[in-house]
């Protein structure tokens, strides 16, 4: 039994979310989305009210996050969900703005699975969006252990 | 303290040593002079006392010949003739010897004449008596006597000799005085001028323990001054580093700031033209329906056609968000740009020996595409090999050469070479080509960040020689060009052969 993929996108610029979910929307993906414009928000949804993250077992999650946030760093959100027992399956794709090498790597070795610069040229970014579409289509989450 | 005070110590402090060495002159030069004096006054005191000897000596030779003379007379003992005619034979030498000694006296001269006409005298009397007694004739003999102490010749002899000793005893007196004089003389300007010496000997010492005592505190305010000027520098490098730290910072977050907006700005607009297409295909659509009232809506596949005023709008739609687009692809480019700088002036450099000929001929190899769509031909001369970052200097040729070859006259096959040479622990590096070269008021106006040169006919940002020159000074070196228009251009650049990691790592 597969539960369908929700979404969750941490992102603090509403244009770009916008952006993100209409080209998302336009790539034919219609799982559930549900939007955070800070990082506080975001954390307290997935780790619930004990923070152990207990509440969403059974549950698959595919994290979009950008890396600039006003409260916190999308780092420190990866290193945490990325520490989760419950979470840590879940497959997380940054989204940012700059392509530093050194932030790349840094993000690949606390374990994000797609790292992806949001370009400025507007075709470009919705293939990125529609491969990652694509891509949303195939996973298959593991049910988070018990 | 001024150069001109020093100057004035120095001299002062000259001065009581040359003046001692003038006195030490002045004293040698005396002391011979005078030693030559008082030897010149003792020979004079010794002649004296030889013509005294030499006076007593004739004396006493006159008496022996007179008193063996009055011997034979009185005994005609052949003894005494023989004693009176070596005295007499002694007298001539004697007097001789005389003369010769007083030749420098013409008081003594005189004398020594009258002496020698009463002693010849006196020895004529003296043979005639000779004479009278060998002839057996003693009473004429005793009148002969009688008659030469009635002549007085003796008493005359001997006057005149009292007369010269006398002279000769005056003479002594004033050569004794004299001498004495000199050696007072020398002793005294001895004994002056050693206390003259050691006088300024003193000064001049005092002088110079003064001026070392100045030279110690001119050391030690020196030190002073060295150890502050050094602690300045390390602030002022601080305080440099900082800013241009913050400056990097800035740079970096205003860029990736300047993005974030930008990336909606892009996104949006392409929802427009998405949007556009929407509308104008529906004004279309509908402009028809009111045209053909009657007519169905025609199927959707069926791609409907703006006419007129329609079709000027969706023109003018298009271009405002054309100009729109590549405005904001241009910002971009000029964001990363500035991206990618920040990027590079934070990366640490790793120096490396690096093989120069081997390096440029990859360049020449990436490039060869390019050169050969531009008809240009890259000679590469003798290189010198370097200690220094690598990707660095791969950035910085193959900007230049990429320039090169961008930049040649329209239907003038390109030549292109790349030399170099070392002066004085540096590499100086030369690309030059024969393309439409840089007017001279360009020439500091192509190493500014997105400024160009020239025609404007190719692709390109302005931030090429921007990089270069940048990297250049950060491997401790220099670039210039020399160039005119139409003639082509050399770029000249000087590195450091071994580029010294230590000194710059905290710049990084």
């Amino acid at each position: 039994m597969t539960t369908p993929v929700t979404i969750i996108m941490i992102e603090d610029d509403e244009g770009h979310a916008r952006l993100i979910e209409r080209n998302i929307r336009r790539s034919g993906v219609n799982n559930e989305i549900i939007p955070f414009s800070n990082g506080t928000d975001a954390l307290n949804y997935l780790f619930g009210r004990d923070g152990s993250g207990a509440g969403h077992r059974g549950q698959a999650f595919l994290i979009l996050l950008d890396l600039n946030l006003p409260d916190t760093t999308g780092i420190e959100i990866l290193r945490q969900l990325k520490e989760n027992k419950y979470l840590k399956s879940a497959p997380v794709v940054v989204l940012t703005t700059t392509d530093d090498s050194q932030e790349i790597k840094r993000c690949y070795e606390l374990g994000c699975n797609v790292y992806i610069t949001k370009p400025v040229n507007y075709e470009s970014f919705a293939n990125a969006i529609r491969q990652l579409g694509l891509f949303f289509s195939v996973i298959q989450v593991p049910p988070a252990t018990i | 303290m001024t150069p001109e005070v020093w100057h004035r110590r120095a001299l002062w402090q000259f001065l009581p040593l040359a003046a001692g060495f003038l006195v030490l002159v002045a004293i040698s030069a005396g002391s011979v002079l005078l030693v030559y004096k008082s030897r010149d006054d003792s020979a004079a005191v010794v002649h004296t006392i030889e013509v005294e000897n030499q006076t007593n000596a004739l004396l006493l030779e006159i008496r022996r010949a007179e008193s063996s003379a009055r011997g034979y007379l009185l005994t005609s003992a052949q003894d005494f003739l023989g004693d009176h005619q070596e005295a007499v034979a002694a007298i001539h030498p004697e007097l001789d010897k005389l003369e010769w000694l007083t030749q420098d006296n013409p008081v003594q001269r005189e004398n020594v004449r009258k002496l020698r006409s009463a002693i010849e005298m006196r020895l004529s009397q003296f043979a005639r008596e000779m004479d009278s007694v060998k002839a057996g004739n003693p009473t004429a003999a005793a009148e002969l006597v009688r008659e030469a102490a009635a002549g007085n010749t003796t008493a005359t002899i001997r006057d005149i000799a009292n007369e010269m000793l006398t002279e000769e005893n005056r003479l002594f007196a004033m050569r004794s005085a004299s001498a004495e004089h000199s050696q007072w003389l020398a002793s005294t300007v001895t004994i002056a001028g050693s206390a003259l010496v050691i006088v300024l000997a003193g000064i001049s010492m005092v002088l110079l323990r003064r001026s070392a005592r100045a030279r110690d505190e001119a050391e030690a305010m020196l030190r002073d001054a060295n150890l502050n000027l050094e602690a300045t520098v390390d602030e002022r490098t601080a305080d440099l580093r900082e800013a241009n730290d913050e400056i990097q910072r800035f740079a970096y977050i205003v860029s990736h700031d300047l993005r974030s907006p930008l990336v909606n700005i892009m996104g949006f607009t392409s929802e427009l033209e998405e949007l556009r297409h929407d509308i104008f295909k529906r004004i279309a659509s509908l402009g028809r329906a009111v045209a053909s009232a009657q007519a169905p809506v025609v199927s959707i596949e069926t791609e409907p056609v703006l006419e007129g005023v329609d079709l000027k709008l969706s023109q003018e739609f298009s271009e405002a968000l054309g100009f729109i687009k590549s405005s904001i692809a241009k910002m971009d480019r000029l964001i990363s740009a500035i991206l990618n700088l920040t990027r590079e002036g934070r990366r640490q450099f790793e120096p490396v020996p690096i093989d120069m000929r081997q390096l440029i001929e990859s360049i020449v190899a990436t490039l060869a595409h390019q050169a050969a769509e531009a008809d240009a031909t890259v000679d590469i001369g003798n290189l010198p090999n370097l200690v220094s970052d690598r990707l660095a200097l791969e950035q910085i040729f193959s900007n230049l050469i990429d320039n090169a070859i961008k930049y040649l006259r329209p239907g003038v096959p390109g030549e292109i070479s790349v030399k170099g040479r070392t002066k004085l622990g540096f590499a100086i590096f030369e690309v030059s080509d024969n393309g439409r070269g840089i007017d001279q008021k360009d020439h500091q106006r192509i190493f500014d960040l997105f400024r160009r040169a020239g025609t404007q006919d190719k692709p390109g940002q302005g931030i090429g020689l921007a990089h270069v020159r940048a990297l250049v000074r950060r491997l401790g070196g220099t670039m210039s060009v020399a160039s005119e228009l139409n003639s082509g251009s050399t770029f000249t650049i000087t590195l450091p052969l071994k580029w010294n990691a230590t000194n710059r790592k905290q710049d990084a």
